[in-house]
């Protein structure tokens, strides 16, 4: 009977305990040493010891001397975030709608041919986009050239970011695409039989039918959206360096930089728990939001 | 019973082969690790060396392993202050002053003058002195690669630069240049707008750097202590470039132009570009291009170079170190091979040897040796570039003054050196 009851309460654990040996090892123990990290100056470059300042590290990148750099890179990477996530999630709700549309193995075929992308990693997706937005001999500008049009993607500040995101929305719109499509096949087909002989239309079917069943998942993949465009590192790293002029350049990139060529591990720490903090703040937010009504 | 014996039987014999293949390549080999940044048509020329050194030394296993220049100091040093460096790693000069303070190569004044040494007098004194540091060198020079010009010979056929025999003529002077730039740069499909230019900057950092010094300007105090980017000769040069593109619209604007292609595709006259580009050049057989000193624009001829050199981990010794050091020699000694796809050796004996004066373009760039200037040397040179970089960009894309870019940059580079010295204080202090 003890044994029995001593098994029931922890069986549980045993179960979760391979994953929680790696969750531990590799996130919550590189977490907190970073938190403690950002409390010391600790410069590998300099032959001076790591030496604990308080909160001037925090101090630096919001007012002091880093200030400018830190604003840069955070405003960088909220205008990639608010152009990226809401792009993202109605894009692929969109393509979602219309796969689910289409009956029979045919469907398959759409559903992998909008995910494959996401399975390129971001080096060879970079290259190979790189190439694509170049302005003297790019795809683009080859499209383009019979309008007359020849669009700096890159090289002009003004159009570096939206280049950017238009990466994006082609590398990774597959994976929501993807979970979006299974929340559209449990959605009961009788709801839309009954909708249909009462008259509504497909629009209308979609608002007061699609919308709210599918309220749970699109909180999801938004939240999923916000934290994964508030981490973007790869598409601007390998894209556009962070150029021209640091437009690109966001936080990730930022923090990599300091701790990494400039090796100021406890600066570069402090900044990405101001950023774990930005994410934190908008998660909360949308759970919020989306849980009221 | 005897399947299972079977089955032990096989696996005894397998770990043997095993064993003995693994036998067969390792046993009495000494091997060497060699990281570098070749990844382009140099490290095929490089990837022959190593061969032709394994096949002489039969004791020794050289194993060459390339990465990305962009990303391969930030592994160096990760690699090297986990104390797991590669035997042998190559440096570029201006980087060398921030490996050395993070103490992990060796120095190889010892070796050099033992028994399979090197005689110092061999490398280029301004070359040898960027290896120096405390009075001890830390690295073998293994090329110097300076900036020259290449233009396009076909375009300045068309707008008639060629002397009397209609031999295209490089510019020499300021005067000369702009004049060439200005009947090159031109509209070729009648809509108002050159599409035709006359001159690129190519790589800012070190176009500006080369005619930054051109102007008498210098980036740092002479003890480095005061970054002085913002000097008025600096201002001048900056201001200069800044106006072939905005005033005189001879050079593209940033925004929209890629600067290297576009003088492949023959639609820019003139380029200020490295020795390291011939190859580049030379496998596209449908363009006619010369080479050049690059020409006075400012007060007194200078151009940029760097240099790569070759390294050895800090701590090495016995057999490892012997192997190592003899790598290293041997890549000296073939210097010249490594010269004929596109570089200019360090050494004095190389640099005059007949083989050398019949590489016509790395000659004509080699001829500038007394006017080169390298990038500074500081500990923070990433830092420094990384400022220096976004103020020519800024000027060049007029979204600051040549004179608010660049004293902007000037207040940044000095917070950080700054920031080091009240570091190092206090480690001394701690001592």
């Amino acid at each position: 009977m003890t044994v029995q009851r001593t098994w029931r309460r922890w069986s549980g654990w045993l179960f979760v305990a391979p994953y929680l040996v790696l969750f531990g090892a590799f996130i919550i123990l590189p977490l907190v040493y970073g938190l403690g990290l950002s409390f010391f100056r600790w410069e590998m470059l300099s032959p001076a010891p790591a030496k604990f300042v308080g909160l001037d590290n925090y101090r630096e990148a919001l007012f002091g001397a880093g200030s400018e750099y830190f604003r840069k890179a955070l405003w960088a990477t909220f205008r990639f975030v608010a152009m990226t996530a809401p792009l993202n999630v109605c894009l692929s709700l969109l393509i979602a709608v219309g796969v689910n549309a289409v009956a029979g193995r045919r469907q398959a075929l759409y559903r992998a041919g909008f995910f494959v992308p996401t399975l390129v990693s971001i080096g060879v997706a970079g290259i190979l986009w790189r190439w694509f937005f170049n302005s003297e001999f790019g795809l683009f500008n080859a499209y383009l050239a019979p309008l007359g049009w020849k669009v700096p993607w890159l090289t002009d500040s003004v159009w570096a970011m939206k280049s950017v995101v238009f990466m994006t929305l082609w590398w990774t719109v597959g994976g929501p695409m993807v979970i979006f499509l299974a929340g559209l096949q449990h959605i009961p087909r009788h709801y839309y039989e009954a909708a249909s002989i009462d008259g509504a239309g497909a629009l209308r079917r979609f608002v007061h039918i699609t919308l709210p069943q599918l309220r749970p998942i699109l909180l999801f993949v938004s939240v999923m959206e916000i934290i994964g465009s508030f981490q973007v590192f790869g598409q601007t790293f390998m894209v556009t360096r962070g150029g021209p002029d640091f437009s690109t350049r966001v936080l990730v990139q930022y923090i990599y930089e300091t701790a990494f060529t400039h090796y100021r591990m406890g600066y570069g720490a402090a900044m990405s728990w101001l950023l774990f903090c930005c994410i934190a703040v908008f998660s909360v937010i949308q759970f919020r939001l989306m849980r009221e009504r | 019973m005897s399947g299972i014996l079977g089955l032990r039987v096989v696996f005894v014999l397998a770990m043997l082969l095993l064993a003995a293949g693994c036998g067969l390549s390792e046993r009495g080999k000494t091997t060497v690790r060699f990281w570098n940044g070749f990844t382009g048509p140099d490290g095929r020329t490089m990837l022959q060396m190593v061969k032709k050194f394994n096949a002489a030394n039969p004791d020794v296993h050289v194993l060459m392993q390339r990465m990305d220049w962009s990303t391969y100091y930030n592994k160096l040093f990760v690699a090297g202050v986990g104390e797991r460096a590669p035997e042998v790693f190559v440096i570029h000069a201006d980087n060398l002053e921030r490996f050395m303070q993070a103490r992990f190569i060796r120095s190889i004044d010892d070796l050099l003058a033992g028994p399979g040494g090197i005689a110092e007098e061999e490398f280029v004194p301004k070359v040898w002195s960027a290896c120096e540091k405390d009075g001890l060198h830390y690295a073998v020079p293994l090329d110097v690669h300076i900036m020259g010009m290449y233009y396009n010979k076909a375009l300045f056929r068309q707008a008639g630069i060629v002397d009397a025999a209609g031999v295209p003529t490089p510019p020499r002077t300021r005067a000369q240049f702009l004049e060439a730039a200005r009947r090159l740069a031109r509209d070729t499909n009648g809509d108002g707008l050159n599409d035709q230019w006359g001159f690129v900057f190519t790589w800012y950092r070190i176009n500006l750097m080369g005619l930054m010094a051109q102007w008498g300007g210098s980036l740092f105090s002479d003890d480095g202590a005061r970054c002085t980017l913002g000097a008025s000769p600096n201002i001048e040069a900056l201001q200069f470039c800044s106006d072939l593109v905005r005033r005189e619209h001879i050079a593209p604007p940033p925004e929209n132009f890629d600067a290297w292609v576009g003088f492949r595709q023959g639609k820019v006259g003139m380029v200020f570009e490295g020795v390291w580009m011939l190859a580049d050049l030379r496998r596209q057989s449908d363009m006619d291009y010369g080479f050049a000193p690059l020409p006075t624009l400012g007060e007194a001829p200078a151009t940029w170079t760097g240099a790569h050199t070759l390294c050895l981990r800090d701590g090495l010794s016995g057999k490892e170190l012997d192997a190592a050091w003899r790598f290293v020699r041997f890549l000296s000694e073939n210097a010249l091979d490594w010269a004929e796809g596109g570089q200019i050796p360090a050494r004095q004996s190389q640099l005059e040897s007949e083989r050398f004066r019949a590489m016509e373009a790395q000659r004509t760039f080699a001829s500038q040796m007394p006017h080169i200037v390298f990038s500074p040397r500081v500990p923070f040179i990433f830092e420094f570039l990384s400022e220096f970089d976004s103020a020519v960009e800024k000027a060049l894309r007029e979204s600051a003054s040549p004179e608010q870019a660049l004293a902007d940059a000037e207040r940044r580079v000095n917070i950080t050196i700054e920031r080091q010295r009240a570091m190092l204080e206090e480690a001394r202090g701690a001592k």
